[in-house]
């Protein structure tokens, strides 16, 4: 396994180069370039926001951070799962043609859902600075440990999509579906309370979204750290995920060329 | 020090007669064991021994789908054996599918970047070797447009350039001879030519019997994927030159 990092690693000019060229390739031609997937999730919070205000009374200044934080981590789980689902085929001119190993393909996808990621992130807590101030500056250090699981969750789902994509190519259809479900039953535009107080709670524990979701707003919203029990579920989601992923190579490593 | 050794290497494909397998299907060929997609079994390659060693020209010769391409990206690592044991030292240079590969919406700079990283280049390794690439390719100021705009024989030449820059251990070619025209044509036997030379160990494929001739100092037979014949070159050359002849007059 060291040594398959090693390989993985050696490549780093490669898959990293991919990623620059993705962003590039993503925005050319267009002139908010990168500006573009920041709009998606300012855009839903403006409109999502007039709406709860005016329903149900929300107070803006703490519901619009809560929900621009929730959308742009949504908008990672969604850029994993589907570009994960791509992954290898996007990478199929190279498979077929030097033998790499083959976790890079699924990073090239994580790394850059994951910069779009951090610059939403950033985009947060300007806003939370701008409207209410941090109340516990140094409480922001505990997302550092958050991000490298997520990280790690990423990569990890980004392998097993792209395996299962390749197997059966109904994957990334069904995962459309299933993501659009996720959307409403995950505390994004809601809080979690919500669902603990009608006995769902459960639901909000083994959802592991939930969890980063909360890992990533508790800091950032109410300047506190988060309980060693929401880490731990956090950590329990990045090593069932890293360990399936692990599974999962090991079975395709050898022999997924083939299913191309 | 280049070394490759294949013992009684095998290589089986797994073909659905019916494209893909559905998740449908598969469930229900896991529920019920009555699938209609059967899957059936290609011998690509079957107890194939090889030793290539430093100095060895190795040629490959057989009849379309004989296994021939199956073997060098065997070779290369791209195909694992699935039985059988295969050990390859040596840094491996491939010449095959030679226009596969690019980024259609990056430039022919940053193509030759990506390829360069791939083969183990840093940037700082590869930024010497980018002109002599650019040079041999003769793409000049086309190299700045992005590669879809690019006929093919340009991506030919673009290819061929890059894979030829690395000074391999071991050589697979998968005829290439027949790259880009007249001109570039016979600049890339030169350069294979010169690689052959450079290079510890060569496997070559090719139809051309009289350049592999030239080139090569044994020659591998395959037949259906088994090995045929395995020896010097004129003897092999010609019993596969006289056998493909008796199969014309008996066509005929």
């Amino acid at each position: 396994m060291a040594r398959y990092f090693r390989d993985v690693w050696r490549l780093r000019y490669f898959w990293l180069a991919l990623v620059s060229m993705d962003l590039r390739r993503r925005y050319r031609r267009s002139m908010l370039g990168v500006g573009w997937s920041l709009l998606h999730p300012i855009a839903m919070t403006a409109v999502l926001c007039t709406v709860f205000s005016t329903l149900f009374q929300e107070d803006v200044r703490t519901y619009g951070p809560f929900l621009l934080a929730g959308l742009v981590t949504w908008n990672f789980v969604v850029s994993v799962l589907n570009h994960g689902c791509q992954c290898f085929f996007l990478g199929e001119s190279y498979i077929r043609q030097y033998p790499a190993p083959l976790a890079i393909y699924p990073l090239r996808a994580t790394l850059g859902a994951g910069i779009h990621f951090l610059l939403g992130l950033a985009v947060v807590l300007v806003l939370v600075w701008c409207l209410n101030g941090f109340s516990n500056l140094p409480a922001l250090v505990s997302l550092v440990p958050t991000l490298l699981m997520l990280f790690v969750v990423g990569w990890s789902v980004a392998v097993c999509m792209g395996v299962i994509n390749v197997m059966f190519q109904d994957t990334q259809h069904l995962t459309e579906v299933v993501i659009q479900v996720l959307f409403y039953v995950t505390p994004i535009i809601y809080p979690a309370k919500l669902l603990r107080d009608r006995h769902l709670a459960w639901f909000v524990t083994i959802n592991p979204a939930a969890t980063f979701l909360e890992l990533i707003r508790q800091p950032i919203l109410d300047g506190v750290v988060p309980s060693p029990a929401t880490y731990g579920l956090g950590m329990a989601a990045a090593l069932t995920a890293a360990g399936l992923a692990v599974l999962t190579l090991g079975k395709a490593e050898r022999r997924l060329v083939f299913y191309l | 020090m280049a070394l490759i050794e294949l013992d009684d290497v095998g290589l089986v494909f797994r073909v659905r007669r019916f494209g893909r397998v559905s998740l449908k299907e598969y469930l229900l060929h896991g529920l019920f064991r009555r699938s209609k997609q059967a899957t059936f079994e290609v011998r690509a390659l079957e107890g194939v021994n090889l030793r290539v060693g430093d100095g060895d020209r190795i040629g490959v010769i057989g009849h379309n789908g004989a296994g021939k391409s199956t073997l060098l990206k065997l070779l290369a690592g791209v195909y694992p054996p699935t039985t059988g044991r295969r050990l390859v030292r040596g840094r491996v240079s491939s010449l095959f599918e030679i226009g596969l590969g690019f980024e259609h919406d990056a430039t022919g700079w940053e193509n030759i970047a990506y390829r360069g990283y791939l083969q183990g280049e840093t940037p700082k390794s590869i930024r010497q070797k980018m002109q002599p690439i650019a040079d041999f390719s003769e793409l000049g100021e086309f190299l700045d447009v992005p590669v879809r705009y690019y006929s093919s024989g340009m991506l030919v030449r673009l290819a061929f350039s890059i894979a030829t820059a690395i000074e391999p251990d071991i050589l697979l070619v998968d005829e290439v001879l027949s790259a880009g025209d007249l001109a570039f044509q016979a600049k890339a036997r030169q350069r294979i030519r010169t690689l052959m030379s450079s290079a510890r160990a060569v496997v070559v494929v090719s139809h051309d019997l009289e350049s592999l001739g030239r080139l090569c100092d044994r020659v591998l037979w395959l037949d259906h994927g088994t090995v045929r014949a395995f020896g010097p070159q004129e003897e092999i050359i010609a019993a596969y030159a006289q056998a493909s002849a008796q199969l014309q007059r008996s066509a005929a």
